[in-house]
């Protein structure tokens, strides 16, 4: 099977699950995205993204109880799965090899 | 805690995806919380509301199934949709050809109907500033009449400050030769006074309308006129002949008047000319009176201020007179107690319900064929549902398929609309055609397009789409009862439609031949009437006797009216010996020659004819008038009436005067051989030709500047019935469509019955059944179908038809076999399209249909 494309957000939003580890859920991404990367995030878009992970299996998810702050809703709590840990690597790796592959004076000139 | 907008809260409920509604709603309500701390609240409804809106369903693409349904309006599905039908359109061209037949056929015929209902909505409504025009007519508060006395304009305008402009014109037009150079014709004309151009303002050509027909020694004509005398338009200042009698000079040159116009006319000249002193009299109604009111006025005050107006004049006229808009004098035209009740309105009403109801069966036949398939479809539609489409998917597959099939009958039916459109346009006296330019067409076909298929498509996507795919691929479906009552119901209401029809059209037609035959008292056969002109009024005695010698002709009388449009008046000037002066009874008057009940046929109870050369005041009244002037006895009394004092000299028995919707009115007749239109002719039987001959040597030789034109009485008699006699024909061609349109249906159902019982009926041979046993089997169930339409359709037929009998104050009385003849015929026509199938059917040779297993 082809291998499933990560969009760049899609990528932040699947890093942002790991990060939070057991606490994932939408409120918790947003929140903590607007706080990393400083930019505004519309909630249906984090929303929508986190829909589209999972269905391409990246993440998984299950109901927690309900809570008396949400009008007694229940919380939906993402987790990384195997595949999107995987993902997560393949995208990391191409950006360190894509680095290393920077000629130095390039790499000096943006002053790393 | 804080409150999001309840509002945008209930949309997300309603439109966002419910498989993530709950933490979705969570969410959200926790991130209000959040920003309305952060940044206030306006912010956080703000946020709030945009993020519910991205996340409604149609913006919010979710794709959370494991499966994802394809859209049902995905291109690929609509070219399966398309595929599937029209493997079943070709799958069985019989049926396929039925259906749609069927509904062209209906369609054609509403489309035919709506073209003639719009063309009557159009009547007398193309006049510039149309609002301000009123039609006048006077009422005693029961009789309302559409003719006014002359005077009555001048004083509306001098009395009546809404009244703008007043015109009148004679209620009669004229017919006169026009001649122009070496040209010579007749055309149909009137004489209008002064304001006429004024209210009526059609387009001009050339020249001044309006100032022409002020001046008595110009005539205004219309293009046609102008391009036969002078073959062009531009034929202001020229002259021309008119009556071969004054010359006129051309004052302007007007566009032809439209069609759908009830004032027609190719010339118009000043009523001055023509105008005598008893037009001048507040007691003759013989004018059609216009006016145009201030646009600052309307109806109601206008006719308020004109209450009981010719009494300031006339103190024994009680008459008022009243408004009516002229866009409705066409269809509205029927007056009681001063009330317009209505008039060809009912017509329109009554062709706008049969196309309806024709269109209704041809679409009953559409949803009969198509559930009685159902069944063969009922795998497909397992299957489909199986592989995961939506109801709503596959309703809108059988609707498009419904759509597609109406859209192949549109097109038929405009075809055929436009083969049929000469033919129709002559019995309709009218010009009607498809203009396919105009939007209200294309909207109108859309809509009888869209209403066609959903009616049609509705039973079969509904009932085909909610089968569960469990039973249906069981093939539980074949035996499914919900279906056959259904389809039986459906068969019931087309024929009930159908023999209602039929029933109508037995009535009318029986009530047109007893209107057309019945003995009205006077004779209207052998009448010939030939119109006195030129030099023939005054040389009209020494006409009538030589015509009168030649053998072919029994009798000749003259006339002011023919006896179809005998004149009213009231009482105004008709005083008799014992006259109650507070009397206000109504009478027709009518001037006519010599020899007049003789010429006739009407019997006289007393006293005698006019006879040659009697003069001076004589009168014949009819049994009516003598009553209601209370005479013991009535001949040789003195009346005095419009041609003054004179003595009674005959009383006739009662003779209908107008059409059978009026009862016998009273009739005075004077004796007035002056005032002549008409010579009235009654010839010997079977020798017609020979007293034609006669009458138009004689009327070359002593009238030669005029060409000879004759007519026959009994035509003008059927043109009274003339829309009867459209309601009559339309109805035995609709009626016939209709049973036309059901048998097909049938013939389908039959078919396709025949189809599913081959095995029954095998099984039924090899046991022993007979051809004919099997054949009864086979149509028993149809014709009780039918049996119970007649039950249904007799009553309301009986109802409806009793209700157009009240139209006529002559009628017939519904019999009861009127009834049996349609049943009969009903079930004759069932039989025999049933029986060409079943006879099919238990004629199969029962090793066949049971072999195939």
């Amino acid at each position: 099977m082809k291998r499933a494309f990560l969009g760049e957000f899609e990528e932040v939003v699947l890093l942002t699950v790991a990060i939070l580890d057991e606490g994932a859920y939408g409120v918790s991404i947003t929140q903590e995205i607007e706080q990393k990367t400083g930019r505004a995030v519309g909630f249906s878009t984090v929303h929508t993204t986190l829909q589209r992970l999972e269905e391409k299996g990246f993440l998984s998810s299950r109901m927690g109880g309900a809570t008396a702050e949400r009008g007694g809703r229940r919380k939906r709590f993402f987790n990384v799965t195997a595949a999107g840990r995987k993902a997560l690597q393949e995208v990391k790796q191409v950006r360190i090899d894509l680095w290393n592959a920077l000629p130095p004076q390039t790499l000096q000139l943006m002053g790393g | 805690m804080f409150v999001p907008p309840r509002w945008a809260d209930l949309l997300l409920k309603t439109f966002g995806h419910p498989d993530t509604l709950e933490e979705v709603q969570g969410d959200l309500l926790e991130l209000y919380t959040y920003w309305v701390e952060t940044v206030g609240e306006r912010k956080a409804r703000w946020r709030y509301i945009l993020s519910v809106l991205k996340l409604l369903r149609p913006l919010a693409k979710s794709k959370s199934t494991e499966y994802p349904i394809p859209f049902f309006l995905s291109p690929a599905m609509i070219r399966n949709y398309l595929t599937v039908a029209w493997r079943h359109i070709t799958r069985n061209r019989l049926l396929s050809s039925i259906n749609v037949i069927g509904l062209a056929l209906g369609m054609s015929c509403s489309l035919l109907i709506w073209l003639w209902i719009s063309d009557e909505l159009s009547f007398n409504r193309g006049f510039k500033e149309a609002d301000q025009i009123y039609f006048v007519r006077q009422t005693s508060g029961m009789y309302t009449n559409e003719y006014t006395p002359g005077p009555l304009t001048e004083a509306l305008k001098k009395d009546v400050p809404d009244v703008e402009k007043a015109t009148r014109f004679r209620s009669w037009t004229d017919d006169y030769l026009i001649k122009a150079g070496q040209v010579a014709a007749k055309e149909v004309g009137m004489y209008a006074s002064d304001d006429f151009f004024d209210i009526f303002q059609y387009p001009v050509l050339q020249g001044s309308p309006v100032s022409s027909i002020k001046s008595p020694n110009s005539i205004v004509i219309t293009r046609h006129v102008a391009e036969t005398f002078f073959g062009t338009t531009e034929a202001v200042g020229r002259t021309l002949q008119l009556n071969n009698d004054k010359y006129y000079r051309v004052g302007a040159v007007i566009e032809d008047i439209p069609k759908n116009s009830s004032i027609q006319f190719s010339w118009i000249v000043n009523l001055s000319v023509v105008e005598e002193d008893w037009m001048k009299n507040w007691g003759n109604n013989s004018f059609s009176t216009y006016v145009k009111l201030r646009p600052n006025s309307n109806q109601a005050q206008a006719e308020t201020r004109m209450k009981g107006l010719p009494k300031r004049y006339r103190s024994d006229i009680t008459d008022t007179p009243i408004l009516q808009p002229i866009g409705d004098t066409y269809l509205y035209g029927e007056y009681v107690n001063g009330k317009p009740v209505g008039g060809r309105i009912s017509y329109v009403r009554t062709f706008g319900l049969v196309a309806l109801l024709i269109l209704l069966i041809a679409c009953v036949n559409f949803m009969n064929l198509a559930t009685a398939r159902a069944s063969l479809r009922a795998k497909e539609v397992g299957i489909r549902k199986v592989i995961g489409a939506m109801r709503s998917s596959l309703v809108g597959q059988f609707l498009g398929e419904s759509v597609l099939l109406s859209l192949l009958a549109a097109v038929l039916a405009i075809g055929l609309v436009i083969g049929a459109l000469p033919l129709v346009n002559q019995f309709v006296h009218k010009q009607l055609s498809i203009n396919f330019f105009a939007p209200t067409f294309w909207i109108s076909m859309l809509f009888l397009i869209v209403f066609t298929s959903l009616i049609a498509g509705s039973y079969p996507a509904l009932f085909l789409s909610a089968m569960q795919p469990v039973r249906t691929l069981k093939g539980a479906l074949t035996t499914a009862p919900t279906g056959a009552v259904f389809r039986k119901s459906l068969v019931v209401f087309q024929f009930t439609l159908s023999l209602f029809l039929i029933i109508g059209m037995l009535v009318i037609g029986q009530q047109m031949h007893y209107v057309r035959t019945k003995q009205l008292g006077l004779d209207r056969e052998h009448i010939l009437w030939v119109p006195v002109e030129g030099a023939l009024l005054p040389k009209m005695e020494t006409y009538r006797q030589e015509i009168q010698r030649s053998g072919a002709v029994v009798s000749v009388t003259t006339s002011g009216a023919l006896p179809i449009e005998i004149g009213s008046s009231s009482t105004g000037g008709l005083t008799w010996p014992g006259k109650d002066p507070k009397d206000e009874a109504f009478v027709y008057s009518m001037k006519a020659g010599y020899d007049f009940a003789k010429t006739m046929n009407v019997r006289l109870v007393d006293g005698h004819d006019f006879t040659s050369p009697d003069s001076g005041a004589r009168y014949l009244v009819n049994e009516s008038a003598a009553r209601i002037m209370k005479l013991k006895n009535p001949v040789g009394t003195e009346i005095s009436y419009q041609i003054g004092k004179g003595p009674i000299v005959g009383v006739m028995k009662d003779f209908h005067l107008r059409s059978f919707h009026e009862p016998i009115q009273p009739l005075v007749i004077s004796l007035y051989p002056k005032w002549t239109n008409y010579f009235l002719i009654r010839t010997r039987p079977g020798q017609t030709d020979k007293a034609i001959q006669v009458a138009e040597q004689v009327a070359r030789k002593l009238n030669p500047a005029y060409p000879f034109s004759y007519h026959f009485l009994d035509e003008d008699y059927e043109k009274l019935y003339r829309s009867e006699t459209l309601v009559n024909t339309l109805i035995n061609y609709f009626g016939l469509l209709a049973i036309l349109i059901s048998c097909l249906g049938l013939f389908g159902l039959a078919t396709f019955t025949a189809e599913q019982r081959k095995k029954e009926i095998g099984v039924r041979k090899v046991l022993g059944a007979t051809v004919t046993s099997i054949v009864g089997l086979l149509s028993k169930d149809f014709l009780k179908l039918v049996m119970i339409a007649i039950l249904i359709a007799s009553p309301i037929a009986w109802y409806v038809m009793n209700q157009w009998l009240q139209n006529f104050a002559y009628k017939i009385d519904i019999e009861w076999w009127v009834f049996a003849l349609a049943g009969l015929s009903a079930i004759s026509i069932t039989l025999l399209t049933v029986s060409f199938q079943s006879i099919k059917a238990a004629l199969v040779n029962p090793v066949k249909s049971l072999r195939s297993e």
